[in-house]
């Protein structure tokens, strides 16, 4: 029966290869190659960008881990596989983010992407600085926690805890952790564990547990797993799971309490990681490919990751980017108030240029702001909202 | 800046200082915090990293009495098996 399940949300999550079309005759094409923890976000982009009045746009993308990305661009590595892309209310007015992505063929010789994405720090993957050729650009925040099955009676792990649990497997001594086929982690290449490894001071390659390729594994492992069973996953992947599993707090080194990304287990208002009371997130990272000016030499790539990235964009978008940016669980540049400059790094306070807390808390909580339309008694209207800057 | 420490106040002194939503385990009352922690006050003016993530929040804290046998008598952890 979870056999069953799980090839059910492999065909949902799976591009509909019947359907390839060669990609390089989709309106406008931008190509992508990003982490599997940003499928989400490339749904609902995609599709709001298929219909964006002012400047329609196709991503077309491939997942993979972060640490293949990178070389990717850095390297100009061609994608000779099928991609992926969203299709417009045109051709398809029933899709939801539920649905299954399109798929099409490359060009021939492959395509090299014209955006990568790292959900974490580069620096995290490979010690060589960026070429010149290649511009990156900070994007919302990334979270990652560590779940359990429903069937756990466990609610927190501590750094120590996890430090002995992943680093040393069934001798660790942490019950009930002990049985190291119900740990389930990634492989080295990918952001949720390396994210986790600078955290928890175990190196990546160093982890104890079954070694998994794709966020769908864990999620099946523990779903079906036992008491002792644990996984890491990206925080929105554990939201769309949460019927079905639980998020441990996590009490980082140094700290005297446990936290949840949110202000509790059943929020999704994302506040201590936009405060640091939870300290296991990563930037998410866009890079694209410049000229000798540094000029973006696809100006629709840079387009696509000024907007993801929050910025303003011309022609401004027919749609809310925020609204989007939160309805995948990630938070938003200008929601935060704490930054780091490199994985697992100390969090120092952060004013975003222009706040969007209130408009990111309307979303995701309720947000006690005053509204606006023009003008505000005290701070500035902003998407609605009297943003304190 | 730093509160005092409150190595002795009640838990619910430190509960109201900091917002405390109640959601603590029930075998893991919130008096016992880990041995190790410097002390169990909260921030209300965080500037450090120490106490960005040490301060006072009205989010749910999980206090969990956690002493894993193999840290070492200093409280440090061992080094990572080859």
């Amino acid at each position: 029966m979870r056999r069953l399940g799980f090839l059910i949300a492999l065909a949902v999550a799976l591009p509909h290869r019947a359907h390839a079309a060669p990609c390089d005759t989709l309106p406008n094409p931008v190509y992508l190659q990003v982490g599997d923890t940003q499928l989400n976000l490339m749904k609902r982009l995609g599709r709001a960008l298929r219909g964006n009045t002012p400047k329609p746009i196709t991503l077309v993308f491939i997942t993979s881990g972060s640490c293949t990305n990178i070389p990717a661009i850095y390297t100009r590595v061609p994608i000779t596989t099928n991609l992926q892309y969203i299709p417009s209310v045109t051709e398809d007015p029933a899709w939801t983010p539920a649905s299954a992505t399109l798929s099409c063929t490359p060009p021939t010789g492959g395509v090299v992407p014209d955006v990568a994405n790292s959900a974490l720090f580069n620096s995290a993957c490979t010690a060589a600085a960026p070429p010149m050729t290649v511009h990156l650009t900070q994007g919302p925040a990334q979270a990652y926690v560590m779940a359990v099955p429903t069937v756990s009676s466990q609610t927190a792990i501590t750094f120590e805890e996890a430090y002995l649990v992943f680093g040393f497997g069934a001798a660790s001594m942490v019950s009930p952790w002990l049985d190291e086929a119900q740990l389930f982690i990634r492989t080295v290449t990918k952001s949720t564990l390396l994210a986790w490894a600078a955290n928890i001071s175990v190196p990546g390659d160093k982890w104890k547990g079954v070694k998994l390729d794709g966020s769908p594994m864990v999620v099946s492992g523990i779903q079906g797993g036992t008491a002792a069973a644990i996984g890491i996953l990206g925080a929105e992947v554990y939201d769309a799971n949460r019927a079905t599993m639980k998020a441990l707090a996590y009490r980082a080194k140094g700290q005297y309490a446990a936290y949840y990304p949110d202000s509790s287990s059943s929020s999704r208002d994302k506040k201590n990681v936009r405060d640091g009371h939870y300290t296991v997130w990563s930037p998410t990272i866009w890079m694209d490919t410049v000229d000798g000016t540094g000029a973006p030499v696809k100006p629709d790539a840079r387009y696509v990751i000024d907007l993801i990235a929050g910025k303003t964009v011309t022609p401004a978008q027919s749609f809310g980017m925020i609204d989007i940016v939160a309805a995948v669980g990630l938070v938003p540049d200008c929601a935060m108030r704490v930054n780091r400059s490199f994985e697992g790094g100390p969090l120092t306070l952060y004013t975003p240029a222009e706040s969007c807390t209130c408009k990111y808390e309307s979303l995701v909580d309720t947000s006690s702001c005053a509204s606006c339309t023009a003008s505000c008694a005290t701070g500035v209207c902003r998407n609605g909202f009297c943003e304190d800057h | 800046m730093m509160l005092r420490s409150f190595f002795t106040v009640l838990p619910l002194v430190l509960a109201a200082a900091c917002g405390d939503a109640g959601d603590t385990p029930k075998d893991a009352p919130a008096q016992q915090i880990d041995a190790g922690t410097p002390d169990a006050s909260c921030f209300i003016d965080p500037h450090t990293p120490n106490e960005i993530i040490n301060a006072c929040t009205t989010a749910v804290k999980v206090f969990k009495d956690s002493h894993p046998q193999l840290l070492k008598p200093d409280g440090t952890l061992p080094a990572l098996p080859p």
